[in-house]
């Protein structure tokens, strides 16, 4: 029996975003971190790219198939570690959710690239860090580490919102081919 | 990076974000475990409990003498006891919950209340 699937070109368009995070997820997973839970967030990036071309609904797909898929590549699916990150993007892509109705509803107040970065990465660390103090380390010691965390988010949230801004910039100058991939 | 512009939601964005990290490092590095209130026993029994913050001296009775206890700013001290090794008095100032000094030939002793003390219990 032969099923068509229906497809539509969002899903072509998740399908090669989320391809690209994930590289970039796996590239940045080899990187020695010197502590579980700081990566720069490149792969970040493709999300925050998304969501300002496409919207939230495929920003929210690319980061969670990110998530889904990265850990099933790495090997860390249902280990701690992907616990850890999939509290992270649920909450990031929450965050982003919330601006970006915010930044619909009030266009003069509209959220760019800069401050979606900066949510974004903010939200990415309380979200793996509540879940890794209520679920694996329930020791006060660990909220002296929080402000730390979240100042070190914070930093690389402005990177990434850099960056974000940067390829933004090189898309929209580049001469279009009529596909918007 | 040429032309990153702010918008006034990112400069919204920014000032959240920045009151944020302010009041975390205000929650989660000021309160360190100092103790506000610390307790007297003589002979086992609650003498005593003294508020850190004001300011006193006190002498308390034991079988030995009296003791003499001393609160400055914060902090807690035997400044004297008649007992021959002092080891009371050696120990400084008290300031950290769950911290404690005793003088166990006058009965006395004087421990630091916390919620989060340093240390979870101690033996000589």
């Amino acid at each position: 029996m032969t099923r068509t699937l229906q497809t539509t070109r969002d899903d072509y368009l998740i399908a090669g975003f989320a391809a690209l995070a994930i590289t970039i997820h796996i590239a940045e997973s080899a990187l020695p971190s010197p502590l579980p839970g700081i990566k720069p967030g490149l792969a970040n990036v493709v999300t925050l790219v998304v969501l300002c071309r496409y919207g939230w609904r495929m920003a929210a797909w690319v980061s969670l198939l990110r998530v889904l898929v990265g850990s099933i590549l790495i090997g860390t699916f249902l280990s701690p570690t992907f616990f850890l990150s999939a509290a992270g993007a649920l909450a990031s892509v929450a965050m982003l959710g919330l601006l970006f109705a915010l930044s619909r509803a009030l266009p003069g107040w509209a959220v760019g690239p800069m401050g979606y970065g900066v949510a974004a990465a903010l939200a990415h660390m309380s979200g793996q860090f509540w879940v890794a103090y209520a679920v694996f380390v329930p020791h006060s010691g660990l909220l002296t580490l929080y402000p730390l965390l979240m100042t070190l988010a914070t930093v690389l949230g402005i990177v990434s919102g850099l960056l974000t801004h940067t390829i933004l910039a090189r898309l929209n100058s580049a001469p279009s081919n009529g596909n918007p991939v | 990076m040429n032309g990153v512009k702010l918008s006034r939601g990112d400069a919204v964005v920014w000032l959240l974000t920045a009151t944020l990290l302010m009041s975390l490092y205000m929650m989660f590095w000021q309160a360190d475990g100092h103790g506000a209130e610390a307790v007297v026993l003589v002979n086992g029994k609650r003498w005593a409990r003294l508020d850190l913050f004001q300011n006193q001296d006190l002498d308390v009775p034991g079988p030995l003498g009296h003791s003499h206890i001393q609160v400055r700013d914060g902090q807690v001290r035997f400044v004297n006891s008649p007992c021959p090794n002092q080891l009371c008095v050696h120990t400084g100032w008290l300031s950290q919950g769950g911290e404690v000094a005793i003088c166990l030939p006058n009965r006395v002793s004087l421990q630091i209340l916390g919620s989060d003390p340093r240390f979870d219990a101690i033996n000589f």
